[in-house]
């Protein structure tokens, strides 16, 4: 008899030691010894507007030596997963930086925390109202925006002015764009630009350019399957005129201005965001130019002043104080600013963004004057997108390759597309 | 004849050695009569609880409670936001009747497998058999055709592959100087799935070293008996190695044929996560994360997972009620 009971106390004893082990190793970073606040940061972004954050954030832990705040980043497609993930589990981190397609769904969904309960640590007195607005929902102020963006078109401005385009004007139209265009290719030999019917920012500006918006008050879809498919159609004729890039160079492109066809050096004209149009730099270095998009037929501007990206506290966040203060560093203070300059927008505290714009230097100095001979000329940004919009760009991309791969027709690309989004926006 | 009756010979001393190894054990507690002496069965049972309890622990926490979770929310309509809400059958039935996208997959799925896994296993063989008869540097090279199963899984190796197959890449380059023009594999429709089949094919090491195990055990006898009988090299392969090596190819059919349904970070790394170009490459792991994590439809994507789980099933019941014709077990010839 005691042989065996040693041998099963023995058992309980590595048992409770193993377990004693594994505890040891889940406690986790929560308490820190020396009592310093610990808040977790996440966006999404390149390298180099990781360099430009991390050292706000040093500059900002300089200011407060109490706080320590810890970052991660990850391009876009993979934060929108993450982050989604962690919401389901709670685990969403104190401070989160938000599409303009997801403060719907997160601020609907109870994960983000209104911030008029930090209102003490967080001024907003000195921002925008009308930009202001684009963080809010239901009245509630969830979110603020970082920066301000508007579309471009970016482009090699040797390869233009070689095949004789001269720089592109605000107010140029979509007829303007095609001439220089095929300029630009009967020059080249080869197609001008990439592509632009895969994305879905670039078809929202030429129906914004018609007086059409992508959504409904109601937060329904608010164009026909027969402005879609117009829009393919054009893009389709462009395509098969070889003025554009063929389906097998634009299908790669994943987000990253790494694998676009100017990227890659391909094309020398491509769509983008100004602020993000700054990764082409790398390879096109002071050739980089950048213009305003077309506008349609009575001089109607489609592009317009988007928030970037917005920046929230979540509400199960256990030190909402300290994350307004970091909010507060990084949107209201001058070394901020002059750190971040343009990398997320223009400023949207209206003191620190004439302070940027007449600061900043190489490729920002030409979004801060971009931004400033726009001016006026745009409409107000149009209403947040509704819940389950988020995963419609994708869709986009997915049922325009069909159209350049000539499996379907536009027509029957742009029905399929409605049909998922009105399934996607069911109230 | 020769065949099989050595085949018995070597079976008869493996099949003894069990019972024997048995009354071994039994042994010990064969001194005193059954259940004199020793703890109660339950206490004995406490004390193997007690050392099972970490994996019991893992096993129910990571993957018992997880698969419960996610058969109830395969009856739920579930976005990750608001609470999952029931939903019955519906996302069942709306995977068989309204959406093409997922045929498409089941498709793709489909072509994959019966590419990827053939390929892969007659490389397999193909190498196993030149590493038998080889007499010098043998591990070597086992560790060599091994290594590409070590990397090929991974992330890096994926981007690696697609930067091989692009445009320009090094296939590309390799044709166009012998004349034929395909262009980048990865962005062309037609051919995307075939440069996923291949990083796969290519990572035969884990097969290879079940049949090499497989073909030493293979009496030298066989083939001293067959070459007597003047049997020459093809007819020793087909009368010899292959019946005998039946089980173990078996087992490599079935392995890779439940790895190959479930086929996911080739294509999400060479597609960047869309299954592009034009769906060429949506094979159904990838519509099934898709469908939860760029779309949110986690109820939707559970269902996926469960139809995935029994067809997988099913393939592999049938692919067990065909072996009985065709592979053939030493040791239930002797019985």
């Amino acid at each position: 008899m005691p042989r065996p009971r040693t041998r099963a106390s023995c058992a309980a004893a590595v048992a409770i030691a193993l377990c004693a082990t594994l505890t040891g190793c889940g406690g986790g970073a929560s308490a820190t010894a020396d009592g310093k606040v610990t808040l977790r940061f996440t966006w999404w972004g390149n390298t180099d507007r990781a360099a430009r954050t991390e050292k706000a954030v040093a500059a900002f832990e300089r200011a407060h030596p109490g706080i320590d705040v810890q970052t991660s980043y990850s391009t876009y497609d993979s934060y929108k997963q993450k982050l989604a993930t962690q919401a389901a589990g709670d685990d969403v981190p104190d401070l989160i930086q938000l599409d303009y397609r997801q403060i719907s769904q997160y601020a609907g969904s109870g994960v983000m925390l209104d911030l008029a309960e930090q209102r003490k640590a967080l001024p907003t007195g000195e921002m925008d109202p009308k930009l202001l607005k684009t963080g809010q929902v239901g009245g509630r102020q969830y979110a603020l925006p970082m920066g301000v963006g508007t579309q471009t078109v970016a482009y090699d401005k040797a390869a233009w002015r070689a095949a004789g385009v001269i720089q592109p004007q605000a107010g140029w139209s979509w007829q303007d764009w095609v001439k220089a265009l095929r300029q630009v290719k009967e020059h080249r030999g080869t197609y001008a630009m990439t592509d632009p019917g895969a994305a879905e920012d670039q078809f929202e500006i030429w129906l914004r350019g018609r007086g059409k918006q992508l959504y409904g008050k109601d937060g329904q879809v608010a164009f026909s399957a027969g402005d879609l498919a117009r829009w393919w159609t054009f893009t389709s004729k462009l395509r098969k005129e070889g003025l554009v890039s063929p389906a097998t160079d634009t299908t790669q492109m994943s987000g990253s201005v790494e694998d676009t066809p100017m990227g890659r050096k391909l094309s020398v004209a491509e769509f983008n965001w100004d602020a993000p149009s700054a990764g082409y730099e790398a390879m096109y270095g002071d050739r980089l130019a950048i213009a305003p998009t077309p506008t349609g037929e009575d001089g109607t501007f489609g592009q317009y002043y988007k928030p970037s990206m917005l920046l929230g506290i979540s509400a199960g966040s256990e030190h909402p104080r300290e994350a307004a203060q970091f909010i507060d560093f990084l949107l209201n203070s001058d070394k901020a600013a002059d750190i971040l300059g343009v990398d997320r927008g223009t400023p949207v505290n209206s003191r620190q963004r004439s302070r940027v714009l007449s600061s900043v230097t190489g490729f920002q100095k030409q979004v801060a004057r971009l931004q400033t001979s726009l001016r006026g000329k745009l409409d107000p940004p149009p209403a947040a997108p509704p819940r389950g919009d988020n995963g419609l760009q994708s869709t986009f991309q997915r049922d325009y390759d069909q159209v350049s791969f000539e499996k379907l027709t536009p027509r029957e690309a742009a029905e399929n597309f409605l049909t998922e989004a009105r399934a996607e926006l069911r109230p | 004849m020769a065949n099989t009756s050595t085949a018995r010979a070597t079976s008869a001393p493996a099949s003894e050695a069990a019972p024997s190894g048995a009354q071994r054990a039994g042994g010990t507690g064969g001194r005193r009569p059954y259940g004199q002496g020793r703890p109660p069965v339950r206490e004995r049972q406490g004390a193997a609880w007690v050392f099972l309890s970490p994996w019991v622990l893992g096993a129910t926490v990571l993957t018992l409670l997880p698969m419960a979770v996610s058969l109830y929310l395969s009856f739920t309509d579930y976005n990750l936001f608001d609470p999952p809400s029931w939903v019955g059958l519906r996302n069942y039935t709306q995977m068989f009747t309204e959406d093409a996208r997922l045929y498409r997959s089941v498709g793709n799925t489909l072509l994959y497998v019966f590419i990827a896994v053939p390929l892969q296993l007659a490389l397999a063989l193909a190498a196993a058999l030149a590493l038998k008869s080889m007499r010098r540097g043998r591990s070597f090279y086992r560790s060599a055709f091994y290594a590409p199963s070590l990397l090929g899984a991974s992330m890096s190796i994926a981007l690696v592959w697609r930067a091989i197959f692009n445009d320009g890449g090094t296939v590309d380059n390799l044709l166009s100087g012998v004349g034929v023009h395909i262009g980048g594999w990865v962005n062309q429709p037609g051919w995307a799935l075939l440069s996923v089949a291949l990083l796969t094919v290519w990572q035969f090491g884990a097969p290879m070293v079940i049949f090499l195990a497989g073909l030493q055990q293979i009496p030298q006898e066989m083939y001293e008996a067959a070459a007597v009988d003047g049997a020459g090299p093809w007819r020793k392969f087909a009368s010899i190695t292959l019946p005998m090596l039946s089980p173990v190819l078996f087992f490599n059919l079935v392995l890779q044929t439940i790895q190959a349904f479930q086929v996911f970070t080739p294509a999400f790394a060479i597609s960047s996560g869309r299954g592009g170009p034009a769906d060429s490459t949506l094979f159904y792991t990838l519509y099934l994360y898709e469908r939860g994590f760029t779309s949110s439809h986690m109820g939707y994507a559970s269902a996926m997972a469960w139809m995935l789980l029994l067809a997988i099933g099913i393939v592999t019941a049938v692919l067990f009620r065909t072996s009985k014709s065709w592979v053939f077990y030493a040791n239930e010839e002797g019985g």
